[in-house]
Formats: C-alpha cells, sequence, structure tokens
C-alpha cells in the first residue's frame, strides 16, 4: 500500500466515524473497499505493463 | 433506472432481517411491496409495476427450499400466460430478475455434500426458469445467510452490497463498481456538515484520480498487447 493510499483510507475512517446515520457510514466504509481495490488492481496492472515492457530479446 | 422490489414473507414486521433490508433501501429509483400485506392482489396494478420496472427483485426467506406460498401465488395470479408470453409480445423482455433471498443455514450448507446438499442455484431453478421463459436477464442471486448472526461490520458491508444488487449495473465489476460509486460520492459529500466537506471533497478527488489513472493503465496496456499481436 503507497503512503497516499493508507493516507485515504484513514482519512475515510475518520469520515465514517463521525456520521450517525447508519447507512452513511455504510457507505464510506463500503468507499474504503473499492479504493483498496483499485489500488490492487493498479499494482498488479503497473506490474503487468512493466513485465510486458522488459523484452530483452526486442534490445 | 426503476427497481421493483416484491418482499414476500407472512410475518414481516416480526422479521429483523426485512427490517433491516427496508431500511437499507436506496433513496431513489425504488418501488417496494410486501406482497402479503395486498388485501387482495390487483392484476393490473402489480403487471403495470413490472412493465414500468428495470429490474425486478424477488426478496425473500426461503421456507423447505423455496420461496414462501404468498409469493408463488403471487405468480400465479399476476404472471398470467397472457400477459408473460402468451400473444408474442413479451413485456418483460430484457428486464433483469434478481432474488434477494435469507436463510437459517449457513453459506457451507448449501453444496452438494453440505447439510442441504443442495446449491441456491438448484433449489430456485423454477423462478430461473420463469425469467427465462420471459426473455428476461437472470441476475446471480443475493443470499443473506444467518442474519442473525452477523457483526456489525458484516451489516454495515450489506447495506451497501443490498443497494448495489438493487441499483448498479451488472455485471458487478470493478468499473461497474467505481460508477456506482463516482454516481452517489457527490451527493454524499453534499450531505455532510460544512465541517466534514473538506476531507469528503479530497477523498472524491483522490476517488476519481484513482480512477482515471486505472483507466490509463487499462488502456496502455490494451496498446501493448495490440503490438505483441502485430
Amino acid at each position: 500500500m503507497t503512503e497516499q493510499s493508507a493516507w485515504l483510507r484513514q482519512q475515510i475512517d475518520q469520515l465514517a466515524n463521525q456520521q450517525s446515520k447508519f447507512t452513511d457510514r455504510a457507505f464510506w466504509l463500503a468507499l474504503k473497499r473499492v479504493v483498496a481495490e483499485q489500488d490492487r488492481r493498479s499494482e498488479q496492472l503497473g506490474g503487468e505493463v512493466d513485465g510486458r515492457t522488459w523484452r530483452p530479446d526486442r534490445w | 433506472m426503476t427497481t421493483l422490489v416484491l418482499v414476500s414473507h407472512p410475518q414481516l414486521a416480526d422479521s429483523t432481517s426485512q427490517q433491516f433490508l427496508k431500511e437499507s433501501l436506496p433513496g431513489e429509483g425504488i418501488i417496494w411491496e410486501h406482497i402479503e400485506g395486498q388485501a387482495t392482489l390487483d392484476v393490473a396494478k402489480e403487471q403495470e409495476q413490472l412493465r414500468h420496472a428495470d429490474r425486478i427483485i424477488l426478496q425473500f426467506p426461503l421456507y423447505w427450499y423455496a420461496a414462501p406460498a404468498g409469493l408463488k401465488q403471487w405468480e400465479d395470479t399476476v404472471l398470467t400466460r397472457t400477459f408473460v408470453y402468451g400473444d408474442h409480445r413479451y413485456p418483460l423482455a430484457g428486464k433483469e430478475l434478481g432474488i434477494v433471498v435469507t436463510t437459517g443455514m449457513p453459506e457451507q450448507a448449501f453444496q452438494r455434500g453440505g447439510a442441504e446438499d443442495m446449491t441456491l442455484d438448484a433449489a430456485l431453478a423454477p423462478l430461473a426458469a420463469l425469467t427465462h421463459r420471459a426473455k428476461m436477464t437472470w441476475l446471480p442471486i443475493f443470499p443473506i445467510y444467518q442474519f442473525g448472526y452477523l457483526e456489525e461490520p458484516e451489516k454495515l458491508q450489506l447495506v451497501i452490497d443490498y443497494q448495489r444488487y438493487l441499483t448498479q449495473k451488472q455485471p458487478d465489476s470493478l468499473t461497474n463498481r467505481q460508477d456506482w460509486f463516482a454516481h452517489r460520492l457527490s451527493a454524499m459529500v453534499d450531505q455532510l456538515p460544512a465541517e466534514q466537506q473538506t476531507a469528503g471533497k479530497l477523498i472524491a478527488n483522490v476517488f476519481d484520480q484513482n480512477r482515471e489513472h486505472l483507466d490509463q493503465l487499462t488502456d496502455t496496456l490494451a496498446m501493448i498487447k495490440e503490438q505483441e499481436d502485430d
């Protein structure tokens, strides 16, 4: 997890904790999950881009 | 998009799971009806509601591997042959049909060799067949196992998973999930009290940036793959 995403998740947690309505809290916490998913996917895609660009046979 | 939620439960007021789901309903685009709560079934009205909806949700507890009798009675009364397919007009064609089913047994019970020795897909096959007959699209079932045992974090998650099942574009891919959240974010930020607005806006901005970044990566990757094919 990058520093920025750790920071973002912390911000979302704080905001979620300030919500008195259960369904509002649920929204922000669920958003946090999607952000975590974005991070994971971004890391995987970035890795794939690197892997596919690294082609010693084309040097 | 309009979603019609048809709830079948003989004692709705006594059901904590059904009350929870009712409280969790999204704020807009939902028509909610309790089937057993109707004194008599107004066939014309019920059929009109079905015609009007883009997504139809049948929501009920699993009783002996099926929906409660009330739903079957509703089917037999409202879904007349002429209405569904008899005149070859198929007014329900292209609509999505989803099932929200609550069970008293845990998830692992619903598989071959499990305590119930049957999957939910198998138990609810007649509803899938009906969906097919009406030329509707069957959505993957949304099961809620043992609601009474859920802890608070699971209940919080259930609220949004349920809302998404009712209103999010299918299939449930990351792209569609992101779109769903993006669509709601600005309204959620707007309703925050003034002192929380800055944090809310910041979160929304980073979320959008992440989304764009993912789109770019996907495009780049597609380009690389295309070149590899050459």
